[in-house]
């Protein structure tokens, strides 16, 4: 009989070094993949990229700029640079400026790398610090026939979930609106239009503070060192590095459907409110499924009953009992809370009164 | 009736029908089924088709789609019962086939069937089904459950709303039945004239678009029933319908591609407006369809049709961007509005008065905080034990029918009849004994655990055990309705895996499908009760025995619930991070189940059909055990060269090289694992030679299992291990091609395959190394 202690002692070895060879992200296999990256037309696709970035900005790309975008150094981004002007996708090292050519397959990776974050957010469980990583890998990879197949899937989409526009299959791209969130008035409202998902630190924070695009919200004052905002009738702060990668709209027309910063969570069970919207961060299939329950702006949701770990909560809406959970609770913005939703005497235009009248009233 | 109908199909339409899946048998007149999920859709079905149907699965799709024929007056209606769903924006796959079905398949009549107590939230399903086709029939269902709630609605009043025939019912009674027939049957001959009522006050900017696109679609499609809709579908960018526009498929689907003309009826109350609009391109007859289907066009025509088409598509992706972004959320609230304007008009009671004091009362009972989880653990112990105690007494008669008694016959008549020793061996012995070993002891216990299950499923409770877990599942990342799934894991886990189509988020469905084996079905039952009684229980006091063992098999169980758990949490985390998630759990109101209609699809749906599996698996099982046994390589049986070759891995994770080979044949049926182990034992181990029949024979009943075992040299840490590897090993074949059949996936047959498997070969090595360690085993 094999001896216990080697066994235990082999078997722990087979388990360390399965861990260090498929670890997620860190082991060899994962280091592996990632290194596939440095391929020479990878560098070549992603200096395209970045060489268009720069034209769209009106800004002028250096080596200096090429090499951070390629991280690498610089003597291998001039390398890079020069077989673009060989393939003909550059019109010179020194100017750095496209062709026709070299600008139509830029937008071609810039398209497939949007697409791809839109599949992420919609079709996909991926959390949205991950879509950006995960996108730049894509981008290599997928064909063009494959691109536009899942554009079709997609519903043509014509933003990617960061508020940018997606290049279409015949290479146009719209102007971006908008300006720094810092360039906005106290007071003042306005609809995000776009986030910046590079650094990852930076997103990460506006993550955090629950912005998305879409997304209303209202400049409350410049405080030092960073902004003070609204959003969803949370005030929240923001330093000026990650207030610089949010660009907005002015909205001059106060918005009337913000009455509060109230969700469904907010409402008790036994309670009743009215829909106002579902929140901008709640996109595909998930989006779908509410509407598709009723969850539409003016539906009068009834919290009929928590289950006994209190959560989710089932709710009466539009006649059929639903369970929702707290974080879909959470994106549905409503008013109109009613403590307590007695049948009989309330419907959505008598909800603003009884509240006032009912509340003493639970059975 | 007219010979175009007889005829079934046009060429054409018959092609896309069998891409849809329908067999392609006879019939006159096509009745699609559709509407919300809990509405009583399947029992209008099983009222309209009778007895007479049979289910089956859309193929490569994994929801369940039945289809029925029946005469009516001398016609043969085929009935499709298409996937309950809240809406068709074929955003899930249930979705997709509904709409699909209802696009392509083009059926004579689509039923709706709408929940008379939930009238504002089923029109949403309807009011989509009206902009796809004109020739709907409403089944107004559940009438008794309003009656009860005190809604009343004006029939004939949404009648007028709608512009279509609505028929009330209580499909489960059959009230109003023939009524709906005669509706059906006049709408799909076209005797009866509808005029849908359309939701027409979307948005501005998306009316401007779709009055551009408009024109251009019926420019490339002149004769097409719906361009209003199609030129919607195509602003919201529906992939399949711009496939069909690319491809001219669209074009086939010709208004009024039926019947020629009739002197119709029309409806009443709805002339004067239908009048007004009329209808586009009726009357083609449908002769003139196919032949403008089929005949070849010059190509010159070809091209321009080709640039038509891609017109449309262009022009469509340009308005795309005049849009709102949230232009689908603009069209669902349309439509809701549009429903509750008719709903409003319709109904006499404000719809939000639809729970009875009874339902409010059972669920404060069955969801409560204090009460749900008690009453709920009370129903599934009482539900055990009516399974385990109830399917006792039928099993061992069964047993002694047809093993002790059976059996033998057959042997009898095989040697009577001058049958070789190895036929009669291979046929009694090795197939028939198996497959009744199968049988005896699996189908009673899931002839009653599936009907019970069933009608707790039927009441209305089984989604409020969901709605209790689920707290505990969400933590995992699972979905609460997993509780179903394991629980009927607990009887059958390919049951079980077939009902986690009731999970509609992928990612949780695929964690429930993978997890599943991880509740101890009915097939291990024996194996833990046998070996606890055997090894543990003998640990015990005589009078404390049975409580031991008992609690030794609920530990195990309970083991695999941790399991579960655990594999839940970590495959949420890892490998299925990425997949789509979404949760939604409706609780339909509490319904009295029909006891006798449950005993019947529960048997037929459930039982049977796991059992059909089971034996299809067991019979060659029972061929490939009595032919290892048998065949002799050299001096020995094939099994025993092999059970040499598995004996010194076996010592490593405590078990022997008789229980991995039994494990091995027995992938098909868990059931026959310990009557393969003693075969194999008394088979390789010398001192046991001569017992019992003789080698390479299942056993008959009544041998002495535990001198067999202990002789062949099993531990109590053997029997430990194996109760734990029983638990923990790949499922059974049955269960392994139900996996693939409803996930369609190579990759997620393997992981639920070889996952559990992995784990079993850990776990025992891991307990029976560190036992040697401390010197025992």
């Amino acid at each position: 009989m094999v001896d216990p202690l080697f066994a235990l002692t082999v078997f722990g070895l087979v388990v360390a070094a399965l861990a260090v060879t498929l670890w997620p992200r860190f082991g060899i296999v994962a280091r592996f993949r990632s290194g596939r990256n440095a391929e020479e037309r990878v560098r070549m696709e992603d200096a395209l990229k970045h060489l268009f970035k720069s034209e769209y900005r009106d800004r002028q790309a250096t080596l200096v700029s090429v090499a951070g975008a390629l991280e690498s150094s610089q003597s291998t981004a001039a390398e890079t640079l020069e077989r673009l002007r060989e393939a003909g996708l550059v019109e010179s090292a020194d100017t750095m400026r496209l062709t026709a050519d070299g600008r139509a397959y830029a937008l071609r990776i810039i398209r497939t790398h949007r697409l791809w974050e839109r599949y992420l957010a919609d079709r996909t469980g991926v959390e949205p610090g991950e879509w950006h990583e995960r996108a730049e890998h894509q981008e290599h990879i997928l064909t063009e026939e494959e691109v536009d197949r899942l554009d079709a899937r997609l519903g043509r989409p014509r933003y990617d979930p960061h508020g940018d526009p997606i290049p279409t299959s015949s290479g146009e791209l719209v102007r971006p609106s908008g300006r720094p969130l810092a360039s906005l008035d106290p007071g003042s409202e306005a609809v995000i239009t776009h986030l910046e998902d590079e650094p990852r630190e930076l997103y990460d924070r506006l993550l955090e503070a629950g912005l998305s695009p879409r997304m209303r919200i209202r400049m409350v004052a410049p405080v030092p060192g960073g902004v003070r905002i609204e959003v969803d009738g949370r005030v929240v702060r923001l330093d000026t590095m990650a207030a610089g990668n949010v660009t907005v709209e002015r909205r001059d027309t106060p918005h009337t459907d913000a009455a509060g910063a109230d969700t469904l969570a907010d409402v008790p069970a036994g309670g009743a409110a009215v829909v106002v919207g579902i929140s901008p961060s709640c996109t595909g299939v998930q989006r779908r499924r509410l509407l598709d329950l009723g969850v539409v702006p003016g539906t009068r949701l009834v919290a009929e009953m928590a289950s006994p770990t209190g959560d989710p909560t089932a709710y009466r809406i539009r006649g059929a009992l639903i369970a929702l959970r707290r974080d879909q609770q959470r994106w549905i913005r409503v008013r109109d809370i009613a403590e307590d939703a007695d049948d009989e005497n309330t419907n959505s235009e008598l909800v603003a009164n009884s509240t006032m009248t009912d509340g003493g009233a639970a059975a | 009736m007219s010979p175009s109908l007889a005829s079934g199909t046009a060429p054409h339409r018959e092609q896309s029908l069998v891409r849809l899946g329908l067999s392609p048998d006879r019939w006159d007149i096509l009745v699609a089924l559709a509407g919300n999920p809990n509405t009583g859709k399947s029992t209008v079905f099983n009222a309209l088709t009778g007895l007479r149907q049979h289910t089956g699965n859309w193929p490569g799709k994994t929801v369940v789609r039945a289809e029925g024929v029946f005469a009516h007056e001398g016609e043969r209606m085929k009935v499709v019962d298409l996937p309950g769903t809240y809406s068709l924006q074929a955003s899930t796959v249930d979705e997709e086939v509904a709409r699909d079905f209802l696009l392509f398949g083009r059926p004579d009549v689509t039923v709706v069937v709408v929940d008379a107590t939930r009238l504002e939230r089923n029109l949403n399903l309807l009011l989509q089904t009206l902009e796809i086709t004109d020739h709907v029939v409403v089944c107004l269902n559940l009438m008794d459950e309003a009656r009860r709630h005190g809604i009343a609605i004006d029939v004939d009043e949404l009648e007028r709303q709608l512009g279509v025939p609505v028929v009330p019912t209580v499909a489960r009674r059959g009230e109003g039945m023939q009524k709906l027939l005669t509706a059906i049957h006049d709408v799909a001959t076209r005797q009866r004239e509808t005029d849908p009522v359309r939701v027409d006050e979307y948005a501005p900017e998306v009316e401007a678009a779709a009055e551009r696109l408009e024109p251009a679609i019926i420019d490339a499609f002149p004769d097409l029933p719906n361009p209003r809709w199609v030129a919607l579908r195509l602003l919201n960018a529906d992939a399949r319908v711009e496939e069909a526009v690319r491809s001219g498929e669209i074009g086939q689907l010709r208004a009024d591609a039926a019947p020629p003309p009739v002197t119709g009826i029309r409806m009443h109350g709805t002339s004067s407006d239908s009048d007004a609009r009329g209808r586009r391109g009726g009357g083609r007859s449908r002769t003139a369809v196919d032949a403008g289907g089929v005949a070849l066009a010059a190509s010159a025509e070809e091209i321009a049709t080709e640039e038509a088409h891609a017109e449309v598509l262009r022009l469509a992706s340009e308005l795309r961007w005049t849009l709102p972004e949230n232009v689908h959320d603009t069209i669902v609230a349309s439509t809701y509005r549009k429903a509750e304007e008719i709903a409003k008009a319709a109904t006499s009671t404000p719809s939000a008065r639809v729970r009875s004091t009874l339902d409010r009362t059972l669920d404060r009972l069955l969801t409560s905080k204090w009460t749900g989880f008690p009453v709920m653990l009370l129903i599934l112990t009482v539900v055990f034990w009516l399974t385990i105690a109830g399917a006792n007494v039928p099993s061992s008669m069964l047993a002694t029918l047809l093993i002790d008694t059976v059996h033998p016959a057959l042997n009898q008549f095989g040697a009577s009849v001058g049958m070789p020793w190895w036929l009669s061996g291979f046929l009694f012995d090795g197939v028939y004994l198996a497959t009744a070993w199968v049988i005896s002891v699996m189908l009673p216990p899931m002839a009653i655990f599936f009907p019970i299950f069933t009608l707790l499923e039927d009441f209305g409770y089984l989604p409020r055990v969901a709605f209790n877990l689920d707290g505990l599942f969400r933590r995992v990342g699972a979905h609460g309705k997993q509780a179903l799934s394991m629980t009927m894991g607990f009887g059958c886990n390919a049951a079980g895996v077939v009902a986690t189509r009731v999970i509609d988020s992928p990612r949780e469905r695929l964690i429930a499908i993978i997890t599943n084996n991880f509740s101890l079905c009915n097939g291990r039952w024996p194996t833990q009760i046998l070996l606890a009684s055997i090894f543990i229980g003998a640990l015990a006091p005589a009078g404390l025995a049975g409580l031991v063992s008992a609690s030794a098999v609920v530990g195990v169980a309970i083991i695999g619930m941790i399991a579960m758990f655990g594999t839940s949490w970590a495959l949420s985390r890892t490998v299925l991070k990425g997949e789509a998630s979404t949760f939604s759990l409706e609780l339909p109101p509490y319904r009295p189940p029909r006891i006798l209609q449950t005993l019947y699809t529960s048997l037929i749906d459930r039982t049977l059909i796991v059992l059909w599996r089971a034996v299809v698996f067991a019979i060659p099982a029972g061929a490939v055990i009595w032919l290892t046994s048998n065949i002799p390589i050299g001096d020995q049986s094939i099994a025993a060269h092999a059970v040499q070759l598995l004996g010194p891995f076996g010592a490593l994770v405590g078990l022997n090289g008789v229980i991995l080979l039994a494990y091995v044949v027995a992938i098909p049926a868990n059931e026959i694992v310990i009557p393969t182990i003693l075969m194999l034992t008394v088979l390789v181990t010398p001192e046991l030679q001569g017992l019992g029949e003789g080698a390479g024979v299942m056993f008959e009943s009544g041998i002495d299992v535990e001198m067999v075992l202990e002789t062949a040299g099993w531990t109590l840490l053997t029997a430990v291990n194996v109760m734990l590897f029983s638990l923990l090993h790949n499922p059974c074949s049955t269960t392994i091609y139900t996996i693939w059949k409803e996930t369609g996936s190579v990759k997620w047959t393997s992981v639920a395959t070889f996952l559990p498997l992995v784990m079993g070969f850990t776990v025992t090595f891991l307990l029976t190394q560190v036992v040697r360690l401390f010197g025992g085993g």
